[in-house]
């Protein structure tokens, strides 16, 4: 499964320009030194947390895209960094839990 | 000399706290690594009065060998910092914009406050981090590069980001990190 397909499947919305690439697994979390020491390559980072240090936290240990929950509206200074580091950012106003839910019934699971 | 091709998973993970003190009395500013979130009481110290102005969330780690089971302690490893290009004459700013083209992004490695513009991070702890973030990822996409904080010579101007967890009690966005010095 592709980024491109979860925006298509659960109607999340792309706030970076990105490459679509392939999603293994997910992450939730909200702490930055929690991703770092413990999402994998290709996870599917799910938080509320919208400041433009997650840009570097994603990129560092390299998920396929950062999904932001709760409709909070992320800054443009995390949008453009994300696209200046090819980082896919989404967002949707669901709820991390019933986001969740539905990656685990399209399959994603943690890895 | 070790023949083995290194393959690196980190290990003893401990999550805690780098606290950030400030001297009311010399502007100085230190921090240290602990594992319970301190008080931000005063306390004096010689000629230093010390406060805490900041505990942010972060963690420390070893990294080891799981084919020859080497082991590297980063307890003096405060923090990786990403460049936010505030100063174009930085060697940090300079080494980004040469690594971008390649799809290389640079994360600064830095010790514990006060931190020597003379003492670069050990040399070799760097090349190891940064293969130990390379073996993480799809290194046919992009990859990383840590550098010292040595590189940056006028510290007390910049105005990087810290990887760190702060203000996570808050859902506000934190403001812009004043310069370190």
């Amino acid at each position: 499964m592709t980024t491109q397909d979860l925006i298509e499947k659960i109607g999340l919305k792309a706030l970076s320009k990105f490459d679509p690439r392939e999603v293994d697994g997910v992450f939730v979390s909200d702490m930055l030194s929690d991703v770092m020491a413990g999402a994998q390559s290709g996870n599917l980072w799910v938080t509320v947390q919208v400041h433009k240090s997650i840009v570097p936290a994603a990129n560092l240990v390299d998920v396929s895209a950062v999904v932001v929950t709760g409709g909070k509206e992320v800054p443009k200074d995390t949008v453009e960094l994300a696209t200046k580091h090819d980082i896919a950012i989404l967002a949707t106003d669901m709820a991390s839990f019933e986001l969740v839910g539905k990656l685990y019934n399209l399959g994603l699971v943690a890895k | 000399m070790s023949d083995c091709e290194h393959i690196w998973k980190m290990t003893n993970i401990e999550f805690g706290f780098i606290a950030f003190e400030k001297c009311s009395h010399c502007q100085a500013v230190r921090t240290h690594f602990t594992v319970d979130e301190e008080s931000g009481d005063e306390y004096r110290e010689g000629d230093c009065l010390w406060s805490r102005v900041e505990n942010a969330q972060s963690f420390r780690f070893d990294l080891q060998c799981t084919k020859c089971n080497l082991a590297v302690k980063y307890h003096d490893l405060m923090g990786l910092l990403y460049c936010t290009s505030c100063m174009e004459d930085c060697e940090v700013e300079k080494i980004q914009k040469e690594c971008a083209a390649r799809k290389t992004w640079i994360l600064v490695a830095f010790g514990f406050l006060p931190a020597k513009k003379d003492k670069p991070f050990p040399p070799h702890k760097l090349e190891i981090l940064t293969d130990y973030f390379n073996q993480r990822r799809d290194t046919t996409r992009s990859r990383m590069k840590i550098v010292s904080h040595d590189l940056i010579e006028k510290f007390s101007l910049c105005k990087g980001e810290f990887i760190h967890d702060r203000g996570m009690l808050s859902l506000e966005v934190p403001e812009e990190r004043k310069p370190l010095l």
